[in-house]
């Protein structure tokens, strides 16, 4: 997975190739296995930051984020993304659950999700690469 | 002419907001688009988040458009809207450290581990129209696509590089030469300002979670005051990032850090050239104060950051000289927030019509009483009163 938790990826990629993953781990189970446990609704997290001068935590605002929680096949999963998206945040509940299923019946999902993880890791490089172009050369008198 | 108490007036109020709304679409322009705002308007959107204390870029879009580009307005409505959500957990507390720069400069050290970046600013630019933006199709599009492929050619995409460095504020207390600010009172969780009432003189937490959601124009206000003379400001610019910050809360089964999502942040922190002498035992230091805030927003944060190395210093007793408004924690904390402060001073808009009336009899009798001295005998009667005493 690199330098990204398997949460960073799928939260932080395309929602529609995140849903499809989500899609593929559902094609084994019938509707009747899936129960939402509450949502998916819009609701609020509270942004806690550390201060860079005395590391004190503070409030600094509310996230409006997404939430879903439910059971896939009797595994409760949890899903929760930034912004107004129920599909991307159902389809993390339905991730969550699956690959924390004893004896890891879902392993197809792990190398799908290295390859977004990939795809993510370039995605940042570049957007730091043009950040870099910016990058200031001081000439010393 | 009659002053009284009255009722009535719906259905011109409903009349006038029609108004507002014929005449913003009756122009002859397209209608705005909520993508448009979010990413032309960036700016505007970032300050209805942060002055409205809500991250939601699309929401806040929305608010921009329909506030007409009223920021007070804008944040009022987004302030609004969270209070009709649900909050379900707090986040995992993050560091300006774990953020994803594309811009990061510092007015104290030339050389920085990682270097200076510019990133998307425009401070260093002759504050000149652009023509050429009034006539924008299309292909200017495309040709900002091929400009970027450019930029990320020069500047080198390389495999994990994606823009965290360490904070210079670290490398002054590693070098300890800044003040160690006191502990904040043992608390559980941080002073939430959206549950408990302010009173002074406050936790840390509560100070930054005030000035976190405050409007710009009255903390730069403060801050300049302190700067200009009004108060004891010397600042110098550690850090400045902008750049996406990574989220995670808790896993409500396990307890693990899960990541939610990147929001666009901006920080800062600001030294006091004062040298800090809290104990004349210890050698000086500097000063250092914290700003942060959702989105692009430079002044801001700088503004914030001096604010709270002024009101630290004040708190400590290091301020030498005169020390302003700025140094007054409760001043600054109880008259910085726009919502509160616009809602104040618009509220007189409305019908006050039996205070007023109240206002007049008392103004009357002010008038008569005025009329009786101003006569002869008044007149005399002050003047034997006057020799008595």
């Amino acid at each position: 997975m690199g330098i990204w938790t398997v949460s960073h990826i799928l939260s932080c990629s395309p929602p529609h190739l995140v849903c499809e993953l989500a899609e593929q781990a559902l094609a084994r189970y019938d509707r009747s296995a899936i129960t939402f446990v509450s949502g998916p609704r819009c609701v609020l997290v509270q942004l806690r930051m550390i201060d860079g001068v005395a590391e004190t935590v503070f409030n600094a605002g509310e996230i409006l984020v997404t939430e879903t929680r439910l059971e896939l096949n009797g595994q409760f999963g949890f899903g929760m993304v930034i912004g107004n998206n129920p599909d991307h945040a159902t389809a993390l509940a339905v991730l969550d659950a699956a690959l924390r299923m004893p004896g890891d019946p879902h392993a197809d999902l792990r190398p799908r999700i290295a390859e977004l993880g990939r795809t993510l890791s370039a995605a940042r490089e570049r957007r730091f690469a043009a950040a870099a172009a910016t990058r200031v050369e001081f000439e010393t008198f | 002419m009659g002053y009284v108490a009255v009722r009535g007036g719906a259905e011109a109020v409903a009349r006038a907001e029609e108004l507002v709304e014929c005449l913003r679409l009756m122009g002859g322009s397209t209608p705005l688009h909520l993508p448009q705002i979010r990413d032309q308007l960036r700016h505007a959107v970032s300050r209805a988040m942060h002055e409205g204390a809500l991250y939601a870029p699309l929401l806040a879009a929305l608010a921009v458009k329909q506030a007409e580009g009223d920021s007070i307005e804008a944040a009022f409505l987004l302030r609004a809207y969270r209070t009709t959500l649900p909050r379900v957990m707090a986040s995992l507390p993050v560091s300006g450290r774990e953020m994803m720069c594309l811009r990061r400069i510092s007015a104290s050290f030339k050389d920085i581990p990682g270097g200076q970046m510019l990133g998307p600013a425009t401070d260093y630019l002759i504050r000149l129209l652009q023509p050429a933006l009034a006539n924008e199709d299309m292909s200017v599009v495309v040709r900002a696509a091929e400009r970027y492929e450019a930029l990320v050619a020069i500047g080198g995409q390389r495999p994990g590089e994606v823009g965290r460095f360490p904070k210079v504020a670290d490398y002054m207390r590693q070098e300890r030469i800044i003040v160690d600010v006191p502990p904040d009172l043992a608390r559980e969780a941080p002073f939430d300002i959206t549950r408990e009432p302010l009173t002074f003189p406050c936790p840390r937490s509560a100070r930054l979670q005030a000035m976190a959601q405050a409007d710009t124009g009255s903390l730069m206000s403060l801050a300049y005051s302190s700067v200009r003379g009004y108060g004891d400001a010397h600042p110098t610019l550690v850090e400045l990032r902008y750049g996406y910050l990574p989220i995670q809360v808790a896993h409500p089964l396990t307890g693990e850090p899960i990541t939610i999502g990147e929001i666009e942040a901006t920080e800062a922190e600001v030294a006091s050239k004062a040298h800090s002498v809290v104990n004349s035992a210890e050698p000086p230091r500097f000063n250092v104060g914290y700003g942060f805030a959702f989105g692009q927003s430079e002044l801001k944060v700088m503004s914030m950051a001096i604010l709270d190395s002024v009101l630290t210093q004040a708190r400590i007793g290091s301020l030498s000289g005169e020390s302003g408004p700025a140094a007054d924690e409760e001043f600054v904390l109880l008259h910085s927030d726009g919502i509160e402060a616009s809602g104040f001073v618009a509220h007189f808009k409305l019908p006050h019509y039996v205070t007023f009336e109240a206002d007049l009899r008392v103004l009357d009798r002010a008038r008569d009483h005025h009329a009786e001295r101003a006569s002869r005998l008044g007149q005399l009667v002050d003047q034997a009163l006057e020799e008595q005493r």
